[in-house]
């Protein structure tokens, strides 16, 4: 081997540079931004991209299919009474011959309405209360925790019942501020902790001697940063909410028939169980596939986003 | 240690009365009057009345507040928590009478969470990634991501009413002998329905917490000095590990509670649980009110019992 | 400079072509590579690198403390006669902690943090030796005593995160230490420390080894802590021994270039300069590694040969290195043979030399 090996054979700026890599072995690396890095590292875990993908498919179902079918989960066909299932009736048709399938999807979609519209209200609130707090700190703050100690004191599923039973059952809107206001606390908390320790971080203060407005360092500086954990904890929450209102559906708290959800089609199922035992199992199972990619979603997002925080799940 | 205790015990006593004005104002939410149920029904306005009178409903707030301030902790006082709109029991006598029973219901479920979670949690850890460990992985997801209403119902229709090998509901069979098998034999489907869910996030967290001991340097140290395997495991590891489990434990107690509260409900079990969520619907609302106070004082003692753990376990804690 | 004249004195631990290597996700790193030294009784041999060189996974592997994905894929280690490679799990559990104790890097989180220094030094004790409860409380307290540890007793029961980092680490020697171990591993002990702590722990070592006549392989990046404690040096680099010799050679006829870089770049009192010398570049990847001499990219020397693998030669008696330049330094010449490679030889010669 001789020398000429060690001059490029180009005389390019790029051939230049890798050459001085080869020698100087310079890291060469591109740059990425933040959020390409998040992307790279969210997909590179199967687990939450399946679940991205599931919970696409679920909420495109729920958003098409009632559009679709407009009032036919309801409609009761009596001559087609436990028909077995056909090409516009997947799941055939229960005992009062509604088509399982249509209802299920309704069912489906008053669900994650319900989930994604008080998980909604959930990081509103929760962000506001947990930034405030973080930021200004000192009494504020404290009254704020006290506040959030009270809340949190009740357990929140009576809470919830409490509230829906005293204001109206069967109203979606109550199901949803019941289930938003006594979840806040967890997302106030997280916020919180974020902005006390941002709060002396050095390019807030850089910020500040810049003169920058609170209200300014707050939303285009703080926020950013402590998002992550709220977009976790507001993924979980949704999987939490979901379950909510169908444990409250099911008792017979939360919607009522003839609209449908996911736990009033179970309450249903309860009484036709011995002759069409399949109904118990649909609701639930969607309702457990619901949970799953919610969760797996989160934990996908939180891997992404701060690869420090990971724990061996 | 014992002052440490009494510390936190009278540090609580504050939030307690801060407890009871929460729940004081929380059921005062509900619309309308307490008294709105009775009317147009068979009841007599004398006795309407009487019940106006008795629970100072004609009162400003802030005096039925103070009264009910004043009157709560006195319970010796069997009336101190006031008369079911329902049964016209004392509540405090309801209540009492409901606990033992949601406490069997609990307790079973942490009884055998601890005795199966925590060597399930150890088992991934040491062979992770292996099958055993992947299989309790995929089953804690599943069972984890079930709703409890919903497991207590298929659990109930599987094995009650298909199968028949378990009671419907209760936790006696009517007309019975009350003996203990029989309270024995209508606790299975129940507690099973909360030991599935709780197992399985138990579970999970016991191999999180293994996982993250086995990495610590000591553990090394432990190996370096010829310490054999379940030595290092069960002395060095292992104690470590619980110390995030039995705090978190305290902590869960209200949660606990609410599952318990959808499982009685789901099979009719006559315990707390049940008798709050009865009791909402049929606005009994001094019934209400002492089972939010209940829910608080659970949760006191749950932060409480968590805090002490806490400072008992780990010799680096301060107090 | 320790006498070594004795011929034939054993070695108490011989290290003969050890590789080790870890198969993770991104591919197989040959984290230790071919490598071979020894150590007599009594000597102090010091094991120099940069971070990442295979130095304490070289330790970690003469205790068999490697786990998956990292596998001693081949070589040997003789203690006493014995290849610790083939004996039982058993017989490796007798001779950790016992014939050969390990102490390392981070003094704060090596001890146990619910069990009290007492309770610690006990189990270390009655592990390997049949006494009472007591004779082994008792001598625990002796060793934290001999340690430096004023107030022995009291202190002995309480907890380590009641202790600074210094005093854990005297913890931990007393640890190793209490079952009189004939070789000492030292993984960076000082690192972690304050010069001044460092001291007074490298004075301790010095003076415990002198009492007990323990041998002890010392790990460092630290060329100061090498010059003050160590008799035979050994220089690694990506996984190999790239210079062996005694600390004399090593420090005032440095033949690798790597060395030489290393000795070049401390910082000299009373040296007046405008800036610092540097090893050009950066350790290799250990995924990347490059072909030939892997130290040739950042080599001031580097000749076209070191595209082919340099053997190790002997420079001088008891000195060895891993290098195509000649004894003198010089490139070698077209034509000229090229040297044998002694590299297993060369670890034992090393030992018997002087």
């Amino acid at each position: 081997m001789d020398h000429t090996e060690l001059l490029p054979l180009t005389t390019d700026a790029a051939g230049e540079r890798r050459a001085a890599a080869e020698i100087d072995e310079v890291d060469l690396t591109p740059v990425r931004t933040y959020w390409q890095l998040v992307r790279r590292r969210f997909l590179q875990h199967r687990l939450a991209t399946i679940a991205l993908f599931l919970m696409a498919i679920l909420v495109t179902a729920a958003v098409v299919i009632p559009l679709a079918t407009g009032d036919a989960f309801g409609r009761t066909d009596l001559t087609l009474i436990n028909h077995p299932p056909s090409l516009i009736a997947p799941l055939g048709y229960d005992n009062i011959g509604i088509n399982i399938f249509i209802r299920l999807m309704a069912a489906l979609q008053t669900s994650l309405m319900v989930g994604f519209m008080a998980v909604t209200i959930i990081v509103v609130v929760g962000v506001s209360v947990g930034a405030i707090a973080g930021y200004v700190g000192g009494v504020v703050d404290n009254l704020l925790m006290r506040l959030v100690d009270v809340v949190l004191s009740v357990p929140s599923f009576f809470l919830i019942v409490m509230l829906v039973a005293f204001f109206q059952t069967g109203n979606m809107w109550v199901v949803v501020i019941a289930i938003g206001v006594t979840g806040w606390t967890t997302a106030a908390r997280l916020v919180r902790g974020e902005f006390l320790a941002l709060r002396e971080a050095d390019f807030v203060q850089a910020a500040r001697a810049l003169g920058v407005g609170h209200r300014r360092i707050i939303l285009n500086h703080m926020l950013p940063a402590a998002l992550a954990p709220v977009i976790v904890a507001g993924t979980l929450g949704i999987a939490d909410s979901v379950v909510v209102e169908a444990t409250l559906s099911f008792l017979g708290f939360g919607i009522q028939p003839p609209n449908a959800s996911l736990g009033n089609m179970l309450t249903h199922a309860q009484d036709y169980v011995f002759r069409n035992p399949i109904l118990i199992y649909y609701p639930g199972v969607l309702l457990v596939l619901v949970v799953l990619a919610a969760s797996f979603l989160g934990d996908g997002l939180r891997d992404a986003l701060d690869p420090r925080q990971r724990l061996e799940a | 240690m014992a002052i440490y205790v009494l510390r936190r015990i009278l540090q609580a006593i504050p939030v307690l009365f801060l407890i009871a004005v929460g729940a004081f104002f929380i059921v005062r939410l509900a619309p309308g009057s307490p008294v709105d149920k009775f009317r147009g029904g068979r009841v007599s306005p004398e006795v309407i009345a009487n019940i106006i009178k008795l629970y100072q409903l004609d009162q400003p707030l802030p005096q039925q507040l103070w009264s009910w301030i004043t009157t709560f902790p006195q319970i010796w006082r069997i009336d101190a928590w006031g008369y079911s709109f329902t049964d016209g029991k004392p509540v405090l006598q309801t209540i009492a009478s409901r606990v033992p029973l949601t406490m069997l219901l609990m307790g079973t479920d942490l009884l055998v969470t601890a005795v199966v979670a925590i060597p399930l949690g150890i088992l991934g850890a040491v062979r992770q990634y292996s099958l055993a460990d992947k299989t309790i992985t995929v089953l804690a997801t599943i069972g984890y991501a079930m709703p409890t209403f919903w497991l207590g119902f298929i659990i109930r229709t599987v094995f009650g009413a298909q199968l028949r090998w378990f009671p419907l509901f209760g936790a006696y069979t009517l007309g019975g002998d009350q003996s203990p098998l029989d309270l024995l034999w209508h606790l299975v489907l129940p507690a099973s329905t909360l030991i599935v869910v709780s197992v399985a996030g138990w579970s999970r967290y016991m191999r999180s917490s293994m996982l993250e001991v086995l990495r610590q340097d000591y553990i090394r140290t432990a190996r370096a000095k010829g310490l054999a395997s379940s030595r290092v495991l069960y002395k060095h590891a292992l104690r470590n590990a619980l110390i995030p489990i039995v705090t978190l434990f305290g902590l869960s107690i209200p949660i606990l509670l609410a599952g318990a509260a959808v499982t009685e409900t789901v099979f009719s079990w006559p315990g707390l649980g049940y008798l709050g969520v009865q009791a909402v619907i049929t606005r009994d609302y001094p019934t209400v009110l002492a089972f939010v106070m209940v829910g608080g004082i659970m949760v006191i003692l749950g932060n409480l019992l968590a805090d002490i753990l806490y400072a008992a376990v780990d010799p680096r804690i301060k107090y | 400079m320790a006498d070594h004249q004795a011929s034939g004195e054993q070695s108490l631990l011989v290290v003969e072509d050890l590789r080790t290597h870890f198969a993770t996700a991104d591919g197989l790193v040959k984290a230790v590579d071919g490598v071979s030294l020894s150590i007599r009784h009594g000597e102090t041999l010091g094991v120099v690198g940069e971070s990442g060189c295979g130095k304490s996974i070289t330790a970690l592997s003469i205790m068999r403390l490697i786990e998956r994905p990292g596998r001693i894929v081949s070589g040997s280690i003789t203690l006493a006669g014995r290849n610790l490679l083939d004996v039982s799990d058993a017989e490796m559990r007798d001779v950790r902690g016992d014939s050969i104790s390990m102490i390392f890097q981070e003094p704060m989180t090596s001890l146990n943090p619910v069990y009290t220094c007492g309770d610690q030094i006990e189990e270390a004790i009655a592990v390997h030796r049949d006494v009472s409860r007591r004779e082994a409380r008792d001598r625990a307290v002796e060793m934290l005593a001999q340690v430096g540890i004023p107030d022995a007793k009291r202190r002995s029961g309480e907890y380590p995160h009641q202790l600074s980092g210094g005093m854990r680490q005297r913890v931990m020697i007393a640890m190793a230490l209490s079952t009189n171990p004939e070789l000492l591993i030292a993984d960076e002990p000082t690192t972690a420390l304050d010069v001044t702590i460092q001291a007074q722990i490298l004075e301790l070592m010095k003076a415990l080894r002198e009492r007990n006549r323990m041998a002890i392989m010392l790990i460092t990046h630290d060329l100061g802590v090498i010059a003050e404690m160590a008799d035979d040096v050994v220089v690694m680099y990506a996984g190999k021994v790239v210079e062996a010799s005694d600390v004399m050679n090593v420090f005032e006829r440095p033949h690798h270039p790597y060395t030489k870089g290393l000795l070049a770049s401390i910082p000299r009192l009373g040296e007046k300069r405008e800036r610092l010398e540097v090893i050009k570049g950066v350790v290799p990847n250990p995924l990347n590694l490059p072909s030939g001499c892997l130290f040739k990219r950042r080599c001031p020397s580097r000749m076209p040969i070191c595209d082919v693998a340099p053997p190790f030669q002997e420079i001088a008696p008891g000195h060895v290195s891993r290098c195509w330049l000649t004894p003198a330094g010089e490139p070698p010449e077209v034509g000229m043979a090229p040297a044998e490679d002694v590299a297993i030889e060369a670890a034992e010669a090393l030992s018997v030399a002087s």
